[in-house]
């Protein structure tokens, strides 16, 4: 078997009876990469991943594994091992049984026996000699680490992962999530994951793409999407953010964009004056009270102690914005600023 | 406030002592003074009129025999004489197969379909719980008898009559009709518990839906199944008033014979023959509810998506239509056609049949069966039973949801009435108390009545516990824990947090136990022979030969109380606890 397992998804659009779950997801993922579906409840990742496996037929457009179209192929048929939320582990089966499962239907590979290859996979996702117990035994974490090694026993060039770690507590899904990274790239399995935290998304990822609405909002490395994002959904979703609305008013000989915000204008780098109404975004990092340009005062709210940073929640006028600094203040009034660099215009 | 205290500290304990009391009254002595008799020889004790039973052909055909030569096993197979008790465990296993082919279909339908009306079929489902057997019987008559609707279609098509009354058959259509719906309940519940991911997840290792079926959907069904069936297998074993009313003495079964006996005075063979009956019911019980414990219920995280029961025609839709036809004829037709028969007669629709109930109060003989009497007494002691089984059955309930040490026997008498037939309790009671007992040197005897409503409220209380208990253990710790923190002691936490929160699920065993009073049948016609004190059922299996118009409009009453308490449960109960 040529080690395969590129996914293309193109213009796909999936109707349930009354709403839209897909509105022309378009997606190219590439051999060996670990990606991922992000974005809140509702958004349709989760109908994305479903549409990968075969559990739903696209209204239209289609889904292709390795340049091949896959419409109506049944999800038995398609190279895919999936991950559930709740795991799904077999209730009557001991661990060894379900790990075994899907050997029913395929050769285990590179000729070894099924009780080698169970084996092996209980050793890789460190599950060694649990093969007899039964699943309602174990805890949720090795409940997690059997349903992976189910759906990896069969080699499929494709592993499907729907929120693996949601129903676990946060630290354990911390180790979980290194242990699934190193996994996949040991066998170096194309993986597309499913989740609506950003961070992990952020932590976990080769790219991600961010959903909302049934659409793919942006497609990135965790980098370019926390650093670039694209759309207003994007910032606001992915990290903390802050949201400036304005209207585009001048540009200066350093290249800046000066944008007037109710009132007060800032400089933002790469802005565009014809653009007129314009929305620019802060990190709450970016945000300083030592900065030379862009100063405004604001009134503090809520002060919360974060151990290495501490946020503060503060007014500006009408307007809440949240900023991040090492260094403590003690002021009720305080003059933030940011680098005109670090605005990034959507 | 130091009286409340003391009273408090009293109370509780005194009301346990009275509900155990009661229990040992009603329940446990009745029962003992059947075991006692069933050994009681002249001069003193002996086991020979039980071995009597052993050793006799009569009672257990080959393997009687058997007892004394193995071998005759082997010469006669498979060509055995089955005795009396053969029999009734032949007459349950057919029951019981033929419940389960009924009743899987049912699930099939129930779990993975979506139609108008779906919740109420469900709920339906639950309805034999409280379904008088009797009135069950006389559906049974009106449809499958030789006038019965049946028939009169198969007339009026030209084609030769049926005759099914006095036959294993009805007697085994009748026990499928009466569980085929519970089998369905249990297993459909099951079904809707298995997460569609399973499916999936099997699908995606590689298997077809078929097959996805067979490895992951079956055995998870299958303990379901098996409870339903050992379920049925009792009740079938156990049943009375169906086989008496639709069987006769010529298909008796234990129970009914033992019945007999009673009639015939012969009491020696009759408590023997129940204390057999017992053990064995005991163990059967006994299995059930250690198999019943280690199933947990599943909830699905995400269930499978229903198909509509209308839509494009397909092999299953086709399968689910053919199966709601099936149904109708079966669980609709004999209630239907009691109801039809009830109020038609040879000039046509008629309400004789009603007027004659009032009328035959007036001028009945003694001797004869006076229907309005029959209503009031079942009103009556329905009410008597209320008064005794609800408060007997929270209480149990409230104990059964704390730990402490003997809870469990204290858990297994609370259910044990489930495993003694109607007609041993009957007995029992009717040698031990209404033939008088003497203790302390003076002779004690209670009147038909009274001991009726013992008998009643030993059938009713243990649905009282079982609808309060789930309720109860359902009430969150911390509720309790608040409530104690603010400075109430336990009892008055039960009274003002707990009570409150479950008086829903009490109405609810309310009307369970008046439901089951009122269709009681097994205890009350031993209790209640030779005497004024008869009920509506009693009154339906003396009508039932010889005056079927009667009957079934009796049977239309009783289907409406039952009717009225069913809706009641269904609203505010959490079912039966039989995989509600």
């Amino acid at each position: 078997m040529v080690s395969v397992g590129s996914l293309e998804l193109d213009a796909v659009r999936k109707e349930f009876a009354d709403t839209v779950a897909l509105d022309g997801v378009s997606l190219d993922i590439a051999e060996g990469e670990f990606f991922t579906l992000v974005g809140p409840s509702g958004c349709g990742k989760t109908t994305t991943l479903r549409t990968i496996a075969g559990l739903e037929t696209p209204t239209s457009g289609s889904v292709r594994f390795d340049g091949v179209d896959v419409s109506g192929v049944p999800t038995e048929e398609r190279d895919v091992g999936i991950v559930f939320q709740n795991y799904a582990l077999f209730p009557h089966m001991s661990v060894r049984e379900n790990v075994a499962y899907g050997l029913n239907f395929v050769e285990p590979p590179d000729g070894k026996s099924t009780d080698e290859r169970v084996t092996e996979l209980l050793d890789l996702v460190d599950l060694s000699g649990m093969g007899d117990r039964e699943p309602d035994q174990l805890s949720g974490g090795q409940q997690q680490r059997v349903a992976l090694a189910r759906a990896l026993a069969p080699a499929p060039d494709v592993l499907l992962l729907d929120e693996p770690m949601s129903a676990l507590d946060a630290r354990l899904r911390e180790t979980l999530r290194r242990q699934v990274k190193r996994i996949q790239a040991e066998l170096d399995v194309t993986t597309v994951y499913v989740t609506h935290d950003q961070e992990e998304a952020l932590a976990i990822s080769d790219r991600l793409a961010v959903m909302h609405d049934g659409r793919v909002e942006q497609v990135g490395t965790p980098r370019e999407v926390y650093e670039r994002p694209a759309t207003e959904f994007v910032a606001a979703f992915v990290g903390e953010n802050n949201l400036f609305r304005g209207e585009a008013v001048g540009t200066r000989d350093d290249g800046t964009t000066t944008v007037a915000v109710d009132g007060t204008e800032f400089r933002v780098a790469d802005g565009d004056l014809a653009a007129g109404d314009l929305t620019f975004c802060v990190r709450p990092e970016d945000l300083t009270v030592d900065a030379d340009t862009n100063r405004f005062e604001v009134t503090v709210d809520t002060v919360e102690f974060l151990g290495e940073t501490t946020r503060y929640y503060v007014d500006w006028g009408e307007k809440s914005i949240v900023f991040r600094t090492p260094d403590p203040h003690d002021a009720e009034r305080l003059t933030l600023g940011f680098d005109p660099g670090d605005a990034r215009v959507l | 406030m130091r009286l409340a205290r003391v009273a408090e500290r009293v109370g509780a304990p005194a009301l346990g002592v009275v509900t155990l009391g009661l229990l040992g009254v009603m329940f446990v002595y009745p029962v003992a003074i059947v075991l006692v008799e069933s050994v009681q020889v002249p001069g003193g004790y002996s086991l020979a009129p039980i071995t009597a039973i052993l050793t006799d052909e009569f009672y257990f055909g080959v393997f009687a025999q058997a007892l004394s030569d193995p071998a005759v096993l082997v010469r006669s197979f498979p060509d055995y004489r089955l005795g009396l008790f053969g029999f009734t465990v032949y007459q349950a296993i057919l029951s019981t197969i033929a419940a389960v082919l009924l009743g899987l279909p049912g699930a099939y339908v129930l779990a993975r379909f979506e139609f108008p009306g779906r919740r109420t079929v469900r709920s339906l489902t639950a309805l034999p719980f409280v379904m008088p057997s009797i009135m069950v019987a006389i559906g049974f008559v009106a449809t499958f008898g030789r006038n019965g609707v049946l028939n009169t279609v198969l007339r009026s098509l030209g084609l030769p009559t049926v005759e099914l009354l006095f036959t294993l058959k009805i007697i085994v259509l009748a026990h499928a009709f009466y569980d085929a719906p519970l089998i369905a309940r249990i297993t459909a519940a099951a079904w809707e518990g298995v997460d569609a991911e399973m499916t999936e997840t099997a699908r995606s290792l590689g298997a077809s839906p078929l097959r996805a079926f067979r490895d992951v959907i079956v055995p998870q069904l299958l303990p379901a199944v098996l409870t339903g069936a050992l379920l049925t297998f009792i009740f079938s074993f156990m049943s009375f008033a169906i086989v008496l009313a639709l069987g006769g003495l010529s298909l008796a079964t234990v129970e009914v014979w033992v019945y007999d006996r009673v009639n015939q005075l012969d009491y020696q063979t009759a408590t023997a023959l129940a204390v057999l009956e017992m053990l064995f019911s005991l163990a059967l019980t006994y299995a059930y509810l250690r198999y019943e414990a280690r199933q947990r219920a599943t909830s699905a995280a995400r269930p499978a998506e229903r198909v509509d029961l209308f839509g494009a025609v397909s092999k299953r839709r086709l399968f689910a239509w053919g199966y709601a036809v099936v149904a109708l004829v079966v669980f609709v037709g004999p209630m239907a056609s009691m109801v039809l028969a009830s109020v038609t007669g040879s000039e046509g629709l008629t309400l004789r049949n009603y007027q004659f109930l009032l009328d035959r109060q007036a001028d009945a003989y003694d001797f004869q069966v006076k229907p309005l009497t029959a209503v009031v007494n079942s009103l009556l002691f329905g009410g008597g039973t209320l008064l005794l089984a609800v408060p007997m059955g929270v209480f149990l309930a409230v104990v059964s949801t704390r730990n402490f040490r003997g809870r469990k026997l204290i858990d297994t008498l609370a259910m044990a009435p489930f495993a003694v037939s109607g007609v041993v309790v009957g007995l029992g009671l009717l040698r031990g108390f209404v033939f008088g007992t003497e203790a302390f040197g003076y002779r004690f005897t209670i009147a038909g009545p009274i001991a009726i409503v013992a008998a009643h409220a030993v059938g009713a209380y243990p649905f009282v516990t079982r609808n309060v208990a789930p309720a109860l253990a359902g009430i969150d710790d911390s509720l309790v824990e608040s409530a104690r923190s603010l400075g109430a002691s336990r009892v008055r936490v039960m009274l003002d947090v707990e009570l409150p929160l479950v008086v829903p699920a009490i109405l609810a065993g309310t009307a369970f136990a008046f439901a089951i009073s009122i269709g009681e049948f097994d205890s009350t016609v031993i209790l209640a022979s030779g005497g004024t004190s008869y009920t509506m059922p009693v009154a339906i299996e003396r009508f039932i030969g010889r005056r079927l118009g009667p009957a079934t409009a009796m049977g239309v009453v009783l289907l409406v109380v039952t009717g009225v308490s069913f809706v009641i449960i269904d609203r505010l109960g959490e079912g039966s606890g039989f995989g509600g």
